[in-house]
């Protein structure tokens, strides 16, 4: 077993993570270095380095090493993109410009949009039209195409993207273009809207389109930079990128579609959930991870990460209400469907004009950080309000590395919130706690209850350092009866990134009512996407045998524009297959909004193909299970602040490293590891399993 | 009872945000499932919450102007029908101008939410319906009285005991000119209560009645406080401005609005004495919308971050006259109310710019735009009805530019993809960009308004225009340019005709109608504009280097790519400084 081996490396904006795994002994290892944003290539290289040298592991020993990173989405946030053009429809350059023509907040009256990826200047217009069936109305001008080149080039611009009207229907157009285009400018990097994005509404194809053009030259770059030093280091193995859409797929395809990692970090950890739930026979997930700044809700059904497709880069936090878009830059790329809010650790806490205790948007971050790191930090946060509760043990944050100082803690809630409201501050802590856990579990109800979910069928898995602090609670609240906490949570995302497959996702727009659908027209164009998604796997070196197929399409009923996406069978479609979906979409949109309308005509806009490329996943590593009891677990007994119990109780703490699989005992209890700490509350009981996970469930109950 | 319970801080943060949300998700279950492409895709709609006393404790905007018509027509129609005679899973519908509505398109539909057998909330969704009947597709147009508007509906069930009463739907139906768009959007509206009222039915369950009424009371008064102390910055004194529609649509007699801000100790009074009476014609706002146009300057002017209920309201003081056009009655048109209540805002803020100049914008877009059409579609042989509204440019303000083509105060309906509205509709869009040179001249210039042509390939189709802008520019405010003025063409490319800002027109197959909206007023004076924003505008082909020069007095060498520093000394005669 020359290559037992993986690796991931996630960069993330203040750590790069490094976890290894042994195949043959499961164990896992991790690593953290300091980010290095300037050139990120740095840090990753310094992860990997550390992270072998620490476990004697040779370079060449790695068979698969997955990579997470922000690279593209911060190149759009920073505007650090190359010199693009656009090439569109005569008469409609300014699409980028006018954007949705929307503010994105409707009561500031110095409010801005965002600028455009591309300068007006390098938009250029090319006399040709399709109408709304896909047939030409305006031949294109072939010679305005060689001019437009040869300008583009001029101008110094490094990468095109182009982009017709109606080309989802008919990609010719923008194929000719794209074949003019090398002929007068061969230097240039080109995206066609029908490869990145064909689906209909012109400015979000156009906008997805601009971001795979502007960022395909740095991402390119940049991969190409890790891979010449991995192989000059003697790295053999297989290089993978992850994507938004939880999948992964090779450094060379990234380098093609970049714009289908925007979301890359953020994947790794719903991967890992729905990992975790898959080996515990947990399909259906809703995964929460608490960091620093954020938390994130994710869903998983039936053993598959929900994914989105409305989705705009650059927008920090999101909820999905009816307010305004026009924040960011729209994309319409699958990105696993995420509910963030802007509460972390390090949320700050304060009273507001009104006289009203709130919990965040704003962060403390890492500098100050929160007032109980002694750091400068003067504002109290979640973490301060959990230190005061006795929730986190100030010796052993971090392991030790960072020494928590419960005075500053204190006096940050005292001065800033408890003495203007008038109470105590452990009253005030507690409520700290209690906003930003109603706030989480909105977005728990948000990811699931909005989308058609009912989340009492739902195993929570929480990780992140905070994560498991609330997870408890949040369960209850949302009416989840079991929930899941890993091993190490504070590495659980970047577990993610190891236990993922590879995945190429394809579309092709139908735009056909469901009643006058041809059943071998549909079976067509799926095997077309088929072929195209096994040759790729096929390049990438998957056996047949390991490739897998998932058929879907998005549905709604004619005259809607926000569609279902509907699972097909694999096999041929036939007429039977049609009317299955038709009556199991009718089902579903009763499920999302309350109705069905099985007499109004539906429509198939788009048909949807995922091939993916099956890895075999690590095996967990076994818990000890004669390691210790409770008892020998069991580190010390400290008060600790629960509602429930009208103050302080005495609390056993245990330490998670010594806790036997099968242990069962009873909250209240502080469960603690090096990078996170388990709450759980009178009424509960967890449960170690074989692996080392902990389940809590209701007193009485019993874990599903 | 209410006032015995104690209200706790945190407890009223959970709940609070938990009232936000039950609008927010009638907001998603609303758009997710509308039909047309003004809700759809749009957002022409807005939710509320309100108590049992009917007074508005959460709203989820998509269009801020709603809000004002929510907070009036809610109360009204619910007291004359009579909360006894609203049972469980019941929807009341409306959209009459003089029962506290808007124009005819905007259909209301109020639902009780019950616990143990009394009403303890009302959930409430208004959505702009592309057809109600009436004299021309789209229900827009000049008209003498509202009669010729479309259908008038006064407050009856459209849903009783969660089933649709067939008689109401099928009279409505019968009015309108798309009868499945309008349908697929009732079920939508209807869909975006039920989910309302099991959210609200849901928290009531959990807090218990009583106590969420002692929370919402506080959440009022703690809106009411906060506002109170906002507003108590603001530089006192009395600020007047005068502006105008430019026509009403049967007449070129501009349409004149007066507005007299009072700051004083109560806070602030929006005094719109001296508007012009009303006409016979579509130019008129029923006090509702007018109390949407003072609302969204109000709002505009506290922290955007407290929540809007009846305790923000409360502060919303308006005197307008009955009888004129700010607060029309019966029988007046209004399909044109909602032009009034976008310049009436862009004239108040005219009035604030003395006092506010830091963050006022000079003249915006201010007005509505709509383009409406329809006819019978030769693929389908039915009946079709298209509305959308266009952007334009927004003022400058001091320190930055009035961004490009957007949408103006209480309106922020999104654009319709040009792909979406070919393929739904028989149309076809030839062009849809920026208007160079429209912006109005100034050291932060304005923002440059928009152009649509609209193809009719196949078929003869009735287009109406109902806009403003062709007489009179947003105005510059402190030595800056008026933006340009906007035009209505038929046929530009050939035999252009040029048609007023209120029109209705018969196409035949082959015709075009160009729209080119205004660009935004200019803030400041443009020889003070800095020579590289100027460049820099020349590069973009937004500015030309014609007006550059004569405008602005910046030279630009097209070669280079630079700013002419001699040749700009001598036109700016100051030494060019920015």
């Amino acid at each position: 077993m020359t290559t037992r081996y993986r690796l991931g490396i996630d960069t993330g904006g203040t750590f790069t993570d490094a976890t290894l795994i042994d195949e043959v002994t499961g164990n896992i290892a991790i690593a953290k270095v300091p980010s290095t944003p300037a050139d990120p290539a740095v840090g990753f290289l310094a992860a990997s380095d550390r992270i072998l040298r620490e476990q004697g592991v040779a370079p060449e020993h790695v068979g698969y090493l997955v990579h997470g990173t922000t690279v593209a989405t911060n190149a759009v946030i920073e505007g650090n993109v190359a010199p693009t053009g656009l090439i569109t429809t005569d008469g409609f350059r300014d699409m980028l410009e006018i954007a949705r023509q929307v503010r994105p907040s409707l009561y500031d009256l110095r409010f801005e949009k965002p600028p455009p990826l591309v300068p007006r200047h390098r938009c250029i217009g090319i006399p040709e039209r399709l109408d709304a069936q896909g047939r030409v109305v305006v031949p294109l001008a072939e010679e305005m195409v060689r001019q437009a080149g040869r300008r583009l080039r001029e101008e110094g611009v490094g990468a095109i993207a182009v982009c017709f009207l109606h080309s989802y229907l008919n990609p010719d157009h923008e194929r000719r273009a794209g074949e003019l285009l090398r002929e007068v400018f061969p230097e240039a990097v080109i995206s066609l809207s029908c490869d990145v994005a064909p689906e209909f509404r012109e400015y979000l194809r156009a906008s997805t389109t601009v971001i795979n053009a502007a960022v395909r030259p740095i991402v390119a770059r940049y991969l190409s930079t890790i891979e010449e030093q991995l192989r000059a280091a003697d790295f053999a193995a297989e290089l993978l990128v992850m994507q938004s859409s939880g999948g992964v797929f090779t450094f060379a395809a990234a380098q093609e579609k970049p714009v289908f990692m925007v979301e890359s970090g953020p994947a790794a950890g719903v991967m890992a959930a729905t990992y975790l739930g898959g080996v515990l026979g947990h399909k259906d997930v809703i995964s929460f991870d608490m960091g620093g700044t954020t938390a994130k809700a994710g869903l998983i059904h039936d053993g598959r990460p929900r994914v989105t497709k409305e989705y705009e880069v650059g927008v920090i936090a999101r909820s999905t209400g009816g307010g305004a878009k026009g924040h960011g830059y729209p994309i319409r790329t699958p990105v696993v469907d995420l509910v963030e809010i802007g509460a972390g650790g390090g949320s700050i806490a304060w009273v507001d004009s009104g006289g009203v205790l709130r919990v965040g948007p704003h962060s403390a971050g890492a500098d100050p950080g929160p007032a109980c790191y002694g750091w400068g930090g003067t504002e109290p946060t979640i973490t301060d309000a959990n230190l005061v509760l006795g929730r986190l043990n100030p010796g052993f944050f971090l392991g030790g590395e960072i020494a928590l100082d419960v005075d500053r803690a204190f006096r940050a809630i005292e001065d800033r919130c408890a003495k203007r409201l008038g109470r105590d501050v452990l009253t005030v802590a507690n409520g700290i706690v209690e906003i930003a856990n109603a706030a989480m579990t909105n977005a728990l109800r948000l990811v699931s209850v909005q989308r058609g979910y009912d989340p009492r069928d739902f195993v929570l898995v929480a990780f992140g350092g905070a994560g498991p602090v609330h997870a408890n609670w949040l369960a209850t609240e949302a009416g989840i009866r079991t929930t899941l906490i890993p091993m190490s949570p504070g590495t659980t995302s970047a577990l993610g990134l190891l236990v993922t497959d590879l995945q190429h996702d394809y579309s092709v727009a139908l735009n056909q009512r469901a009643d006058r659908l041809d059943a071998p027209r549909v079976e067509r164009a799926y095997q077309e996407l088929a072929e195209q998604g096994c040759a790729a796997l096929r390049r990438e070196g998957i056996d047949a045998a390991d490739v897998r197929l998932l058929r879907q399409a998005d549905m709604c009923y004619v005259g809607q524009s926000y569609e279902l996406t509907m699972p097909l069978p694999n096999g041929i479609v036939d007429a039977g297959t049609l009317t299955a979906v038709l009556d199991a979409f009718h089902h579903a949109h009763d499920q999302a909004y309350g109705f069905s309308a099985p007499g109004e005509p539906a429509e198939f806009v788009n048909l949807r193909l995922t091939a993916i490329g099956t890895i075999a996943k690590p095996r967990l590593r076994d818990a000890p299970s004669r390691a210790g009891d409770d008892r020998s677990a069991l580190k010390e007994t400290r008060p600790v602040w629960f509602a429930e119990g009208g103050g302080f109780v005495d609390c056993p703490i245990f330490d998670r490293y010594r806790l036997a699989a099968g242990t069962v005992f009873a909250g209240p209890a502080i469960v603690e590891e090096p990078d996170s700490t388990t709450v759980i509350h009178p009424g509960f009981v967890a449960r170690v399993d074989r692996y080392g996970n902990l389940l809590l469930t209701p007193d009485g109950g019993e874990s599903r | 009872m209410a006032a015995l319970t104690t209200i706790d801080p945190i407890t009223f943060e959970v709940i609070r945000n938990a009232l936000v949300e039950v609008t927010e998700e009638m907001s998603v279950t609303l758009r997710r499932s509308a039909y047309s492409t003004n809700i759809k895709t749009r957002a022409d709609f807005s939710c509320a919450l309100f108590d049992r006393d009917l007074q508005t404790v959460a709203q989820a905007f998509a269009q801020a102007n709603h809000l004002g018509s929510l907070a009036e027509m809610v109360p009204r129609i619910v007291k004359e029908y009579g909360p006894e005679n609203l049972g469980p899973s019941d929807a009341l519908l409306s959209n009459d101008p003089y029962r506290g509505g808007a124009h005819l398109n905007d259909l209301l539909l109020v639902s009780p939410v019950y616990h143990s057998g009394k009403i303890v909330a009302y959930v409430a969704n208004l959505a702009h319906h592309v057809d109600v009947g009436g004299g021309a597709p789209a229900s827009i147009g000049a008209f003498r009285e509202v009669y010729q508007e479309g259908v008038i509906i006064p407050p009856v069930k459209l849903v009783a005991g969660g089933k649709i009463v067939p008689d109401t739907f099928n009279l409505v139906l019968s009015q309108v000119r798309a009868k499945d768009e309008t349908a697929g959007d009732f079920r939508a509206q209807i869909a975006a209560n039920a989910t309302g009222g099991r959210r609200m039915a849901a928290l009531i369950e959990r807090y218990g009645v009583e106590v969420i009424a002692a929370y919402v009371a506080e959440l009022t008064a703690y809106t009411d406080r906060r506002t109170a102390g906002e507003l108590a910055r603001l530089p006192h004194g009395r600020f007047a401005a005068e502006g105008c529609l430019d026509s009403d649509g049967f007449t070129d007699q501009p349409v004149r609005l007066v507005a007299n801000v009072v700051i004083d100790a109560d806070g602030v009074l929006f005094d719109l004495t001296g508007c012009d009476q009303q006409r016979r014609a579509p130019v008129n706002a029923t006090f509702s919308q007018t109390f949407s146009a003072c609302a969204y300057v109000l709002k505009c002017l506290i922290d955007p971050d407290i929540p809007v209920n009846v305790g923000f309201y409360r502060h919303v003081r308006v005197v307008a006259p009955a009888g004129t056009v700010v607060n029309a009655i019966h029988p007046a048109p209004v399909v044109g109310g909602w032009e009034v209540n976008s310049r009436l805002t862009d004239v108040i803020l005219r009035a604030l710019a003395p006092a506010l100049p830091d963050r006022v914008p000079a003249g915006t877009k201010g007005m509505i735009c709509h383009a409406g059409f329809g006819g019978v579609d030769p693929q389908t042989g039915s009946y079709y009805c298209f509305l959308e509204t266009l952007g334009g440019g927004y003022g400058g303000r001091r320190g930055s530019d009035g961004p490009d083509a957007v949408q103006a105060h209480g309106q922020n309906t999104e654009n319709a993809p040009v792909e979406e509205t070919e393929r739904n509709y028989p149309v076809r869009i030839t062009r849809y960009e920026l208007v160079d040179d429209s912006d109005g001249a100034g050291r932060w210039r304005g923002g440059l308004g928009l152009r649509r042509d609209y193809l009719f390939p196949d078929h003869a189709a009735s287009f109406t225009i109902l806009a403003d802008r062709d007489r009179w520019g947003p105005g510059g405010l402190f030595g800056g340019g008026d933006g340009r003025l906007a035009t209505y063409i038929l046929n530009p490319d050939t035999d252009a005709t040029p048609l007023g800002a209120k029109a209705t027109v018969e196409l035949e197959a082959g015709d075009i109608i160009s729209y080119r909206t205004c660009g935004g007023g200019g803030y400041g004076p443009p020889h003070e504009r800095d020579p590289e924003l100027v460049l820099h505008d020349v590069q973009q082909g937004k500015v030309s280097p014609e007006r550059a020069r004569e405008v602005y007095r910046v030279a630009v060498d097209p070669v280079r790519w630079v700013v002419d520093e001699t040749e700009t000394v001598r036109l700016r005669g100051d030494g060019g400084r920015p």
